[in-house]
């Protein structure tokens, strides 16, 4: 791991660990998500780390019902959702096939995988992020996309949920 | 791809508080498989939520037992199927819901001044494919809680939108056929939820019950369920023989089997539609709800209790019809606020406004043919409330919810037969506190005091009876989830009443009577060694007694003193996790039949199980058994006098509605 790569991601955590910190003053909302090329693989990776309990009062909201977010079933919903509101597309604004890697949940975080096969950081032309923008107006997304070794960061909001990379 | 977990770590590392919710009234959603933890949620140790898939584990032989699922609550039935189930809980017999306060979807379920019992809480129409959760809390410890809420409430949601659309089919023993249709699709910017059930049941009756259900829900919701609003209508149509309970004399000597009636024109016909609303909006800061329902409730019922003790000729049979439309009214909004980092407050104000618009009646008759009437009455019954509560967190280690509610009653009667007027009207202000301590990693305290009521029917309130009954409740509670993957809760509580609410059973109504005292403990268990299992074990005592009677004349017939059930569920096991199953055994304890206590009931103990099999990912095929040892225990015992076909004078004895047979039932769920 570069040593870039480390301090981002030591920042989003702090990022995160911040508004968890800060919560019981003002309910923060808040999610990371990393977009980098891995050299290894030749594929674009996207990781995107959500409050666990951001995660949890939407799909409340939205079912009634409680989750568990180890079950398949129920993760299955949540990708449902990330599918729907998370997207990256070529210049020409065709969608790339991000494929579902997996996903993580804690008490704290919930941490989902997604990866687009033998492709460069270079081809993202435009991304979309609403997810959770749509439940929660404060929600803050923060989408780091790595391209060449340079970092670029975008803020999604209720009002922003799609950028031109360039 | 490598899963990075040193973000997440990190994250974990830097924060050492949990984030609140902004949503006050959701559950923590589980990233575990267990239950989820209500420390630092609820508000005494007796509340509780069960989930869908809880429910979904649960063997249900009618959807009022759905309600079971909060420890210490019985629900049992002593006459046909179509009708409402008669309630058990905290040294309670609650008759059809009396001091248990149902709501579905915002709605409530009791019928006040109803034609056959005060609070009649009819849950046929509940479809379980479309319940989402159970909410419940017992005791008058909530400014939220009005009318029937002094021994518990209990409710139900119904999803705005489905996961996955389901299918079922199921056949079984004793002519039951059920079919289940709910299912949900994107529709004009909202989900559209529909929902049908279709059921035959006969049970194990000489004279099957030949129970007919049609139900349906059609939702309609946009947005999510804390910022968006949803409109539902609701149909059901039941209609059934009863079998009612009969005299043990008759069984011993042979002239009756267990399973015989001895009016085989018993029965009744219901019929209830509804439209409701509801509307929420929440921000950071606030939260807002509004909620209206119009229901339309209709029911012939045929009863015969005493069978020719009165008319000899003709027999007891009489008709308790009743015809209401109920309309009403809930809003709330709630103020969250915060001073530094550690002390948050929600102040929370409520209306409620309820108008019943009844036509109901007592009619002697004969095979449900009318001979006589012997009243008649338009009922008017309006209701509104105010109410304020605010909660507290003082840190980490003390929470407090006070609260104070105001409630006012008018009551009108008209009798058709004398075209007499009468009216009453009446107020109570009920306050309530709740102080929770919880300096301890995985443990609270809970301090509870209120005051509730209940109202009596509109047609004692405006004569004889207290319209609004005072309750007054205290309660101390531990719930510690200090024993890895078990969550316990202990409770200790007592609850006055003014006067009881008790059930006549040769009359078919309920009637109030002298002030009494219960004195209770509870103590509830959920152990989750393993994902694959689970482990439930409560068990609840409770002394009743009657006040202000003469010495030998206190106990308080049907008041059931213990009530415990232990159930052992198991998923996900075999090849591929296909196998599911549980069993679970229920013990419904002894109750005085009479004042002096020289008659009682016996206790029962029954167990039910299901077996699951996933054939497919979205195939699954389940087996139901009902009262696996077959038993022959009563559901619910009696004594009073009747008088048989045949017998010369009225003679004192036990009635009894026995227990189901052993029965199975096959469902086949399909999901998509």
């Amino acid at each position: 791991m570069s040593l870039k790569r480390f301090i981002r991601q030591c920042a989003g955590a702090a990022v995160l660990a911040g508004a968890c910190a800060l919560a019981p003053a003002h309910n923060f909302h808040a999610a990371i998500t990393d977009i980098s090329y891995n050299e290894r693989t030749g594929s674009l990776e996207v990781v995107h780390t959500y409050m666990a309990h951001d995660v949890e009062a939407l799909l409340t909201n939205l079912y009634q019902r409680q989750f568990d977010l180890s079950d398949p079933d129920d993760q299955a919903v949540f990708r449902k959702y990330v599918e729907k509101q998370f997207w990256l597309a070529d210049k020409d604004k065709r969608r790339l096939p991000l494929n579902w890697v997996g996903m993580t949940a804690d008490a704290q975080n919930v941490m989902v995988f997604q990866e687009v096969l033998q492709t460069p950081s270079a081809k993202v032309e435009f991304i979309h992020d609403a997810v959770l923008t749509d439940f929660m107006p404060d929600q803050l997304n923060t989408v780091n996309l790595t391209v060449a070794g340079s970092l670029r960061t975008f803020g999604f909001s209720s009002s922003h949920t799609e950028f031109s990379v360039h | 791809m490598r899963l990075r977990v040193l973000p997440c770590a990190l994250a974990a590392l830097f924060s050492h508080t949990l984030a609140q919710a902004d949503d006050f009234v959701i559950q923590r959603v589980l990233v575990e498989g267990a239950r989820a933890s209500q420390l630092g949620i609820a508000d005494s140790a007796n509340a509780g939520s069960v989930s869908q898939k809880e429910l979904e584990m649960r063997t249900i032989y009618r959807p009022g037992e759905l309600l079971e699922a909060a420890p210490g609550l019985i629900a049992s039935q002593h006459s046909g199927e179509g009708k409402a189930n008669q309630f058990y809980l905290r040294g309670f017999n609650l008759d059809h819901g009396t001091d248990l306060a149902t709501w579905i979807d915002e709605m409530p379920v009791n019928q006040r001044s109803h034609a056959h019992g005060q609070g009649w809480t009819d849950l046929n129409f509940l479809i379980p494919e479309l319940t989402a959760r159970l909410d419940y809390r017992k005791g008058p410890y909530s400014a939220r809680e009005g009318d029937f809420a002094s021994a518990g409430s209990a409710s139900i949601t119904y999803a705005n939108r489905l996961v996955r659309d389901v299918a079922t089919l199921s056949v079984g023993q004793n002519g039951y056929a059920r079919t289940a249709l709910a299912a949900s699709k994107d529709a004009l910017g909202g989900a559209l939820t529909y929902a049908l059930e279709l059921l035959h049941n006969d049970g194990p009756y000489t004279h099957p019950d030949d129970y007919q259900k049609v139900n349906g829900v059609l939702r309609y919701s946009r947005g999510y369920a804390n910022n968006g609003w949803s409109v539902t209508a609701m149909a059901y149509h039941g209609r059934w023989n009863s079998t009612d309970q009969i005299p043990e004399r008759a069984v011993d000597e042979g002239r009756l089997g267990r399973f015989d009636a001895i009016d085989d024109s018993d029965g009744g016909e219901a019929r209830r539609y509804s439209l409701s609303g509801v509307w929420r909006q929440t921000t950071a800061d606030s939260a807002s709800k509004v909620s209206a329902y119009l229901i339309r409730n209709q029911l012939d019922l045929w009863s015969n209790f005493t069978y020719f003790m009165n008319d000899p000729v003709h027999g007891d049979q009489f008709a308790q019809p009743d015809r209401r439309v109920t309309s009403g009214v809930n809003a709330l909004h709630t103020w969250h606020a915060h001073r530094g980092d550690t002390v948050t407050s929600d102040l929370s104000v409520g209306l409620q406004a309820q108008n019943d618009n009844i036509f109901n009646g007592l009619l002697h008759t004969q095979a449900r043919q009318t001979l006589d009437v012997t009243r008649q009455d338009h009922i008017v019954e309006t209701s509104r409330a105010a109410w304020i509560e605010s909660a507290t967190r003082w840190g980490e280690s003390f929470r407090s919810i006070v609260g104070l509610r105001a409630d006012g009653y008018r009551f009108r009667v008209r009798s058709d037969l004398t075209s007499a007027r009468a009216s009453a009207s009446d107020t109570l202000l009920s306050p309530s506190l709740n102080l929770v301590f919880g300096p301890w990693k995985s443990s609270e305290l809970y301090l509870n005091y209120g005051q509730g009521f209940h109202s009596n029917d509109a047609r004692g309130a405006v004569t004889s009876s207290e319209p609004l009954v005072r309750s007054r409740g205290m309660e101390i509670g531990l719930r510690t989830e200090a024993i890895p993957k078990m969550q316990t809760a202990l409770s200790l509580y007592r609850l006055d009443f003014d006067s009881e609410l008790s059930y006549v059973g040769d009359e078919g109504t309920t009637e109030a009577g002298s002030p009494s005292r219960r004195i209770g403990i509870e103590f509830s268990n959920y152990y989750k060694p393993v994902k694959w299992l689970a482990i439930d074990f409560d068990a609840a005592f409770a002394r009743a007694r009657s006040r202000e009677v003469e010495a030998g004349q206190d106990r308080i017939p049907g008041a059931v003193e213990g009530v415990g059930q232990l159930a052992v569920t198991a998923s996900q096991l075999g090849r591929n996790g296909a196998w599911e199953g549980a069993l679970r055994l229920r013990y419904f304890g002894p109750r005085p039949l009479v004042e002096d206590n020289s008659v009682r009931s016996h206790a029962s103990t029954t167990l039910n199980g299901r077996i699951g099999y996933r054939i497919a990912k979205d195939l699954r095929l389940e087996l139901e058994g009902f009262n696996l040892a077959n038993k022959r225990v009563s559901s619910i015992d009696y004594y009073y006098a009747s008088q048989l076909r045949g017998e010369l004078e009225p003679r004192e004895d036990i009635h009894f509605h026995p227990l189901e047979s052993r029965s199975f039932r096959l469902t086949l769920i399909k999901n998509w």
